[in-house]
């Protein structure tokens, strides 16, 4: 491996303003969006209240106040968020593609155990091994409480539920270590459930696969 | 008017002096037990609330203490979970929700026009649950034994497996007592808002905080019941084993999730929408003029509270739903803030319209809009589900919610207390203290939360503990900190403000502000009787259309001015119109709501210390004090029709098919059907999704079960009618008794068919349920079989008679919910065994 | 009372569907629908899904015809134009909340339970 980043270390390892990988891409963008649209509407909004304060008095009518500022204009700016929404959300849903791996991530108080579809039997603690640049499903369990399994940079977040497999759909662009967390409180030792993602060149990714355990 | 002024005067105070000693309080020690006057009860739950609140913000500053510095050694993670699970919890359930409806009670009579509340004692009553349920938990915590699973409890972790201690027992139970005391104090609301109110003033003309108020006290009757339900089925997990949330047992943890933000998402709303009613209370007053859009406003209202039921799973964005199911929630989520969006335009083009004047309580409404723009904004972003995946679970869900709690409902009450100090204390402020107050807290929040969004997105995760030197989140959190150390001065600055001015301020002159509705028409600070008389009114702000209203009102010229009946009265007027359609008699002090709370509270927190024994002791207790409660109302004789005044003669509530009891009754068996239903929820997502179904067996119904559930509901539904009717037309109403009690007993005997044939509720969560609806058969057939007892009782006392129906007729309204539901339940226990 | 029912009844239809809706959605989603539905069980899932869509919209119209009547209405005034209103507000939320149900695949989110 060519990268060793610690656990803790760099700055900017779990922000989600720095992605590096398709899903997290979308979404850190997605918040651009938000935050702009956000900032532009208060502004807006704090001017008409001032000037509603300073102005002589007057009368006004119902039908801007309502019908105009009440209804046509957040209906307008929220039906367009709302379907962008969910068509990002749609695009970064798991579902059969080509070339996909399977990994399976099994969370418990306070440590994460990692399996391989491609190389049954192989289990990795705290470390999960995946290949740069190919889409990547991770088959979510817990076997105590609920937890949740985030790696910022890559995607968002999903829960790990007693009985259940949840499954998420990330890639990593290039090879490299990657932050991941639990994001679901789990009691006392919550703070330190964290595990590393490890994206490996197809070479490397290869030389994983082949070690026997 | 032509007779001089001070005999005018004369006439007002000759009144005052004689309602003053029919509805004083003893004046006595022991008078602060006996009380039930709105007055006194609401400024007790006013104090009250204010120390949780202190005790809340001790906790968040404990919180920002700690987060200050990377590796901070001030506290471990033992003692931050306790911390922060306990400073969400006393701030949304011992500050939040109580604060408000001391409010509420303070002024809702005065803004209605009517004296008191519907049912003063009940109103005592869940104001001293509150104290002893809300004290229990703080001496939990000082004494270590805090829950620590965050506060919204999630099993398996609150589980006992998980949780071993008594923390959530703590959670629960003091949870408990906030509930009982929410749904009393809703109940008395509804009740009191929709027939109480001054004559002629009819839903169009209602006061604008009385349709905020009302929506929210519907809110909590059908909100709470969810949760009450959730408690339930933890604390009998965790007591018994019965395994709803454990998955290996045929429970799911995620049923939680969904009962908890069925009334999780509701409760925001709930504590947002009353500060929203005082902004449309105080705002056009400070812009002298009236509200734009009233009718808007009452529209959006309505649209906000049931829309924000169908928003819940946006707090379970990232547990595995499949898409479709989040974009149901996501698009509910984006589309109610249109409603809010209607709301502050209202406010806005109120401002428009008028000439606003920078008073304190202005001010302060001015920081809610600042402030809570940016909640909303946030909360948008938050609907969106790819973004949500994010950020959930992070520092920036922690300051958007602090930007609407905080912005939305604590800076508007703020001002909503500085308006109606002049009203509550008789003093107006005489310092400048309260706009310094004002300029340190405002911009300090907005430096504390703004700092905290960024840290969300930088990946802090929120209820961690500590953070690592070289995250890059150091200086962002110590900002944070240091403005939330300013903005706890701010707050204290407020709070030592405002009892200064309690204290010792100048007296304030009469309607000091200029508005144009009823509660401040009385003299200040308002009389423990509220109005001398109840006026007539004609529009929406009485005071503005007649500006001698107050001294007519004093003088005795409304209805009930009459004093020599020597009780205390009010009117109850009709639903819609607001014609005056009978006289309230309201009860006198009495302990028993005292008493009653604290044989309640022991019932609920004996558990918590392993005496089960006790707590059983003090549950047939409750029944006895309800009972002793109960009996003491009606008479045993018809007194007729009696002068209101005015010329007009009306039936005492007391000798009407629709006694005020009627109504609360109605009121709790709306909640009842919503808890009911929740069951049946829970029920069906088990069946649906829960991973260990189906269970080894299902359960068929013998034919013996089936006649008995059928004839017994049956009985129950006709019993109650006949002995109503006989009741009515004079006769003996034995036959219908005794029928009802049939019923009562085979609708119990098919409860206990299910019972035993499943005996172990902690084998599978679906035994487990098959024995709460059982549970809900029994427990109502016990309930209807007392008050038929009671009912017994009554018509041999002589309380009965062809008038006095309502016993016989709210008896008759408890058999019907009890034979219906039990009906259901048990069809839905067999309906699994009956298709296989 | 019959005025509070003008003014609620809208949007409680509303959070009925709403609710019936998401349920039918996790039952489509469920072991069971492919027990009870055999292969088909995807179409016809969408299909009740669609369907069920189509049937919220029409019980709000229903009631937005309903309480444009003079005799369920009342009379003019400020409950009737605020529980028209309302109607109609119901009707856009269904439009709104449930269009998805038409645009977007049942149960694109392989969330699989195990038994355990
Ligand atoms: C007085 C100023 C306040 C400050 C500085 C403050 C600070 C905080 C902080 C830092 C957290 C996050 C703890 C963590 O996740 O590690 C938190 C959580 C929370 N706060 Fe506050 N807070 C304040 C007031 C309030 C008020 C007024 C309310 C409600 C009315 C409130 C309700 C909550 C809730 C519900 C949580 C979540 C607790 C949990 O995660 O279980 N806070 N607060
Ligand atoms: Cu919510």
């Amino acid at each position: 491996m060519t990268t060793l980043i610690g656990l803790s270390g760099c700055k900017g390892e779990v922000s989600i303003l720095d992605p590096a990988g398709s899903v997290a891409r979308d979404i850190a963008g997605l918040w651009w969006v938000l935050l702009l649209g956000a900032v532009v509407i208060f502004v807006a909004v704090m001017a008409l209240l001032a000037w509603a304060m300073v102005r002589p008095q007057g009368r006004t009518s119902e039908r801007v106040w309502f019908w105009g500022l009440g209804l046509a204009f957040p209906m307008l700016v929220l039906s367009a968020l709302t379907v962008h929404g969910l068509v990002v959300g749609e695009r970064l849903l798991a579902r059969s593609a080509e070339g996909v791996v399977t990994v399976r991530a099994e969370a418990r108080q306070w440590a994460w155990s990692f399996g391989y579809a491609d190389a049954p039997g192989r289990v990795t603690e705290d470390l999960l091994h995946i290949p740069a640049g190919r889409p990547v499903d991770v088959e979510i369990g817990s076997v105590d409480v609920v937890h949740s399994f985030w790696v910022p940079r890559l995607a968002g977040k999903l829960d790990a539920i007693p009985g259940r497999i949840n499954v998420l759909h990330l890639q990593a662009d290039r090879p490299g270590d990657y932050a991941g967390v639990g994001a679901e409180f789990s009691g006392y030792g919550y703070l330190d459930h964290v595990f590393t993602v490890r994206a490996h060149d197809p070479a490397a990714w290869a030389a994983f696969l082949a070690e026997t355990p | 008017m032509t007779d001089p002024k001070p005999a005018r005067r004369a006439e007002a105070l000759r009144l005052h002096r004689k309602l003053l000693p029919i509805w004083s309080s003893d004046q006595r020690f022991r008078g602060w037990l006996t009380t039930n006057n709105n007055n006194d009860i609401g400024g007790l739950f006013l104090i009250v609330a204010t120390i949780f609140f202190v005790i809340g913000g001790i906790l968040a500053m404990l919180i920002r203490a700690q987060l200050a510095s990377p590796g901070s050694a001030f506290m471990g993670p033992e003692a931050y979970n306790q911390v922060f699970t306990m400073h969400g919890t006393v701030m949304m359930f011992l500050f939040a929700i109580p604060f408000f409806e001391a409010m509420a009670v303070l002024l809702l009579p005065g803004m209605l026009g009517t004296r008191d509340l519907a049912y003063p004692r009940l109103g005592a009553y869940g104001l001293w649950v509150y104290i002893f349920g809300g004290s229990a938990v703080i001496i939990a915590m000082l004494l270590g034994l805090s829950p620590d699973g965050g506060w919204f409890m999630y099993p398996p972790l609150s589980s006992s497996a998980f949780s071993p201690g008594i923390g959530p027992d703590v959670w629960l139970l003091g949870i408990t007592s906030i509930e009982v005391s929410a749904i009393a104090a809703a109940v008395e609301v509804v009740v009191t808002v929709l027939r109480y109110r001054a004559a002629g003033m009819s839903l169009a003309r209602m006061p604008i905080f009385a349709w905020y108020i009302l929506v929210v006290a519907v809110m909590i009757l059908t909100a709470f019941p969810p949760m009450i339900l959730g408690s339930l089925l933890l604390e009998v997990e965790r007591a018994f084993g019965w395994p709803f949330f454990q998955t290996e047992n045929g429970g799911d943890a995620l049923l939680w999730q969904h009962l908890f933000w069925l009334f999780g998402h509701p409760e925001v709303y709930i504590i947002f929408l009353p500060a929203a009613g005082m902004i449309a209370t105080i705002l056009p007053v400070m812009a002298r003029t009236r509200l734009l859009g009233y009718a808007w406003v009452v529209a959006a209202v309505v649209a906000l509270a049931l829309l924000s039921f169908g928003l819940w799973v946006h707090h379970m964005f990232t547990t595995g739903i499949p898409h479709m199911g989040l974009a149901f929630f996501s698009a509910a989520s984006t589309l109610v803030a249109v409603p809010t969006a209607v709301m502050i335009f209202s406010w806005i083009g109120t401002l428009w319209q008028g000439k606003p004047r920078l008073e304190l309580p202005m001010l302060w409404i001015l920081g809610f809009f600042a402030t809570f723009v940016i909640g909303g904004l946030t909360g948008v972003m938050l609907a969106i589900v790819p973004f949500n995946w994010q950020v959930h679970d992070t520092h920036f869900v922690v300051a958007h919610l602090h930007y609407v709690l905080i912005g939305g409902y604590v800076f508007p009450m703020i001002a909503a207390v500085y308006y109606f100090l002049p009203l509550l204390t008789g003093h107006s402020r005489f310092f400048k203290l309260g706009e310094i107050a004002f300029w340190i807290t405002v911009p300090a929040f907005h430096l504390t939360f703004l700092a905290m969004h960024w840290a969300g997105i930088l990946g802090q995760r929120r209820r961690t503990w500590t953070y690592d030197a070289g995250s890059g989140w150091e200086w962002i959190n110590l900002t944070a900190s240091i403005g939330a150390f300013a903005m706890a001065i701010g707050f204290a600055l407020v709070i030592g403000d405002v009892v200064v001015n309690t204290l010792v301020a100048r007296k304030a002159r009469r309607n000091p502000w200029g508005a144009g509705t009823l509660e401040w028409a009385t003299m200040l600070p308002s009389p423990v009787y509220g109005l001398a008389s109840i006026p007539v009114i004609a529009g929406r702000y009485p005071l503005d259309d007649d500006p001698q209203l107050a001294l007519r009102i004093a003088r005795g010229e409304g209805f009930l001015a009459d004093t020599s009946r020597n009780r205390r009265e009010t009117l109850i007027v009709s639903t819609t119109g607001g014609e005056p359609a009978q006289v309230a008699v309201l009860p006198g002090n009495s302990v028993l709501p005292f008493i009653l709370a604290v044989v309640t509270s022991t019932s609920f927190l004996a558990p918590l210390v392993g005496a089960y024994l006790l707590s059983g002791a003090a549950l047939i207790g409750v029944v006895v004090v309800a009972l002793i409660w109960a009996w003491g109302l009606g008479s045993k004789a018809d007194e007729g029709p009696v002068d209101a005044g005015r010329g007009v003669t009306l039936p005492l509530s007391t000798e009407v098919p629709d006694p005020p009891g009627w109504w609360g009754s109605l009121m709790l068996l709306l909640a009842d059907s919503v808890h009911f239903g929740s069951l049946l929820f829970g029920y069906a997502f088990l069946w649906t999704v829960a991973p260990n179904w189906p269970p080894p067996s299902y359960l068929a119904p013998g034919a013996v079960d089936a006649v008995l559930a059928g004839a017994g509901a049956v009985a129950l539904l006709a019993g109650p009618r006949w002995a109503a009717r006989s009741i009515l037309k004079g006769a003996g109403p034995w036959p219908g008794l005794v029928l009802a009690v049939l019923g009562a007993v085979a609708l119990a005997g098919a409860a206990t068919g299910i019972i035993l044939a499943r005996p172990d509720p902690a084998g599978h969560a679906y035994d487990a349920t098959l024995w709460l609806l059982a549970g809900h058969v029994g427990l109502h057939v016990a309930i209807t079989a007392i008050m038929l007892g009671y009912l017994t009782a009554r018509v041999l006392a002589g309380y009965t008679s062809p008038r006095r129906i309502g016993d016989a007729r709210i008896v008759q309204l408890w058999a019907d919910f009890t034979a219906l539901t039990g009906l259901v339940a048990l069809a839905a226990a067999w309906l699994p065994g009956v298709f296989g | 009372m019959t005025d509070i029912a003008r003014l609620s009844v809208p949007l409680t239809l509303w959070l009925i569907s709403f609710s019936g809706l998401y349920g039918l959605h996790g039952l489509v989603c469920s072991g069971h629908w492919t027990r009870l539905a055999g292969s088909g069980a995807e179409v016809a899932g969408q299909t009740a899904l669609i369907a069920g869509f189509l049937a919220a919209l029409l019980v709000q119209a229903v009631a937005v015809a309903v309480l444009w009547t003079q005799r369920f209405g009342g009379p003019p005034g400020f409950v009737r134009t605020t529980s028209l209103a309302l109607a109609l507000v119901a009707l856009v939320a269904t439009l709104w909340t449930l269009g998805p149900s038409v645009a977007l695949p049942a149960c694109a989110w392989p969330s699989a339970t195990v038994a355990g």
